[in-house]
């Protein structure tokens, strides 16, 4: 098994170390330019430079919060929609053209307004965040809880269940996947969002440090800022699919 | 003997589709009734009638002198698919009954643990169904109608998806467990051999409408092991039944195809 695991990853090890060698003599010898390209080992130094002096840690705070804030917040109402839509077909019918019209739109383009709205603090953004990951968790566990096998709820009705234990016995955890995976792509929607946002204007967030180097031509600072946010992304990612086999391991294998 | 269930007149449409018509059927308590027919002539919509999951069009049921107006814990439903919930271990999926019925205490886990025991599951109580093959999920779907402990047992063609040898095992064990508890069965089965091994008595439907067509009392001796599928009483049994329902299922298959 472990000759298998080494397999499926040997490819993929040495294809980044050689894409990361690859940038280094690039930007080394090729594109000496540093106002156009940062080799990897000065992305890192920048990193540290960063980290140490406090500025990484008060971009990624800010950050953070309008990330956290605005996926619960998109969260919470998203769930409950999905829930309300599966319940009553009134509710899902005068929602759904409004949720798959939303979900189509790039919203991220409404960030300026937003800004105008409330400013350049973190509220703006947290309104991106949660129209951007609003809609993925609500079609979600709408399709979810609708798409319960028949087969297990005649299975529960023969056991002369009421609709509220065929809905939390068998419609829930069946939903739960669903949830799941659109809480999975929130993540890098929410992402998205809050960097966008922040670009529009911020006073600090891993946007405005990407800006503000942009604008000073910094390379190093701005490939910092995008380092820590590919990172972000790849960790929560994993976090969740190794939630996914926690939570719902029966979809696997 | 007290008259267990009694299906009088009983008739189900569906929109312009006579589904069934006019069956009466007597059932004692304790009594193995097996229904047999070709496809479509109205045998699960008969059970699921008699469950309580879907209403009759005409006619009534009576359970112990009581009208079936919908599901109830005197009645455990046995499906064909074996309707296991994943997320749940075999032991949760068989306490389901208890469950909704707002009980699981210490002793309906024991008692649960004793079925799963005589299903012949004992020590794959905390597997998860897809770690189980389809002769024990079946065993857990059967261990699951008996943990209500119904009067009667209603079973859909529990055997239907298993393989030749697994079927004729899991007959026998079927038989094994209702000899320790003779509850009144109702079995829907396409086998006649399966049939004629398990009943009292057997009911042969007819198609469009279904109808009752014949009722063929098994005269053979109980226990019965497998063994007894080759004395030639049984042979003729099945050779019976199945001259009653050949036209029928010829026309059926012929309809099928079109
Ligand atoms: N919910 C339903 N709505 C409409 N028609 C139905 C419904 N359920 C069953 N029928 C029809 O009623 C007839 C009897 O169906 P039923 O499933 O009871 O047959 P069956 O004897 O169990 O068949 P099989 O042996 O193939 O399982 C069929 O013609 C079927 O199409
Ligand atoms: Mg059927």
């Amino acid at each position: 098994m472990w000759g298998a695991v080494r397999r499926n990853y040997l490819a993929g090890t040495l294809s980044v170390i050689g894409g990361l060698v690859l940038w280094e003599v690039v930007s080394r010898y090729l594109i000496a330019n540093a106002l156009l390209l940062a080799a990897p080992s000065e992305i890192l130094r920048a990193i540290y430079r960063l980290t140490l002096s406090g500025e990484m840690g008060r971009h990624v705070a800010v950050s953070s919060a309008e990330f956290a804030i605005g996926y619960a917040i998109a969260s919470v109402i998203g769930i409950g929609l999905g829930f309300g839509m599966a319940n009553s077909p009134t509710f899902r019918q005068a929602l759904q053209p409004w949720i798959s019209g939303l979900y189509a739109t790039p919203t991220i383009a409404l960030a300026p307004l937003f800004i105008l709205w409330l400013g350049i603090g973190i509220w703006s953004k947290v309104l991106v965040v949660i129209t951007l990951v609003l809609f993925p968790v609500t079609i979600n566990t709408e399709a979810g809880l609708r798409h319960t096998s028949d087969r297990l709820i005649e299975m529960l009705r023969s056991f002369g269940a009421n609709r509220r234990q065929i809905f939390v016995k068998v419609s829930l955890p069946s939903a739960l996947p669903f949830i799941l995976a659109g809480l999975k792509l929130g993540i890098g929607r929410g992402l998205i969002g809050v960097v966008v946002a922040e670009l529009f204007g911020a006073r600090a967030g891993l946007g405005e440090l990407i800006s503000a180097s942009a604008d000073s031509f910094n390379m190093p600072e701005l490939f910092a800022a995008v380092v820590v946010l590919a990172v972000a992304g790849i960790a929560m990612t994993a976090a969740f699919t190794w939630l996914e086999t926690k939570l719902v391991p029966w979809t696997k294998d | 003997m007290a008259r267990k269930l009694d299906i009088s007149s009983l008739g189900k449409r569906f929109g312009a589709l006579e589904a069934l018509c006019g069956i009466d059927v007597e059932v004692e308590r304790g009594e193995f009734i097996c229904v047999v027919g070709p496809s479509g002539c109205g045998k699960t919509t008969l059970l699921r009638i008699v469950a309580g999951l879907e209403p009759a069009t005409s006619g009534t049921i009576l359970l112990d002198g009581k009208r079936v107006d919908g599901p109830g814990r005197n009645r455990g439903f046995v499906f064909q698919n074996d309707s296991l919930l994943p997320w749940r271990t075999v032991l949760a999926n068989a306490l389901i009954g208890p469950e909704v019925a707002g009980r699981v205490g210490a002793k309906e886990r024991q008692r649960t643990l004793e079925l799963l025991n005589l299903v012949g599951l004992g020590g794959f109580e905390h597997y998860y169904p897809r770690q189980l093959s389809g002769g024990m999920r079946q065993r857990v779907n059967l261990a699951r109608a008996l943990a209500i402990d119904p009067d009667v047992l209603l079973m859909d063609e529990p055997f239907a998806a298993l393989d030749a040898q697994t079927r004729e095992i899991m007959q026998s064990e079927l038989l094994r467990i209702w000899e320790q508890g003779r509850k009144t069965v109702l079995f829907v089965t396409h086998q006649i051999d399966e049939a004629v091994f398990l009943a009292d008595r057997v009911l042969v439907l007819a198609r469009r409408p279904g109808r009752l067509q014949e009722t063929v009392r098994i005269k053979l001796p109980r226990p019965r092991q497998l063994d007894v599928k080759r004395k030639p009483e049984f042979v003729d049994y099945v050779d019976h039944i199945w001259r009653l329902i050949e036209h029928d299922v010829r026309a059926s298959v012929i309809d099928e195809r079109q």
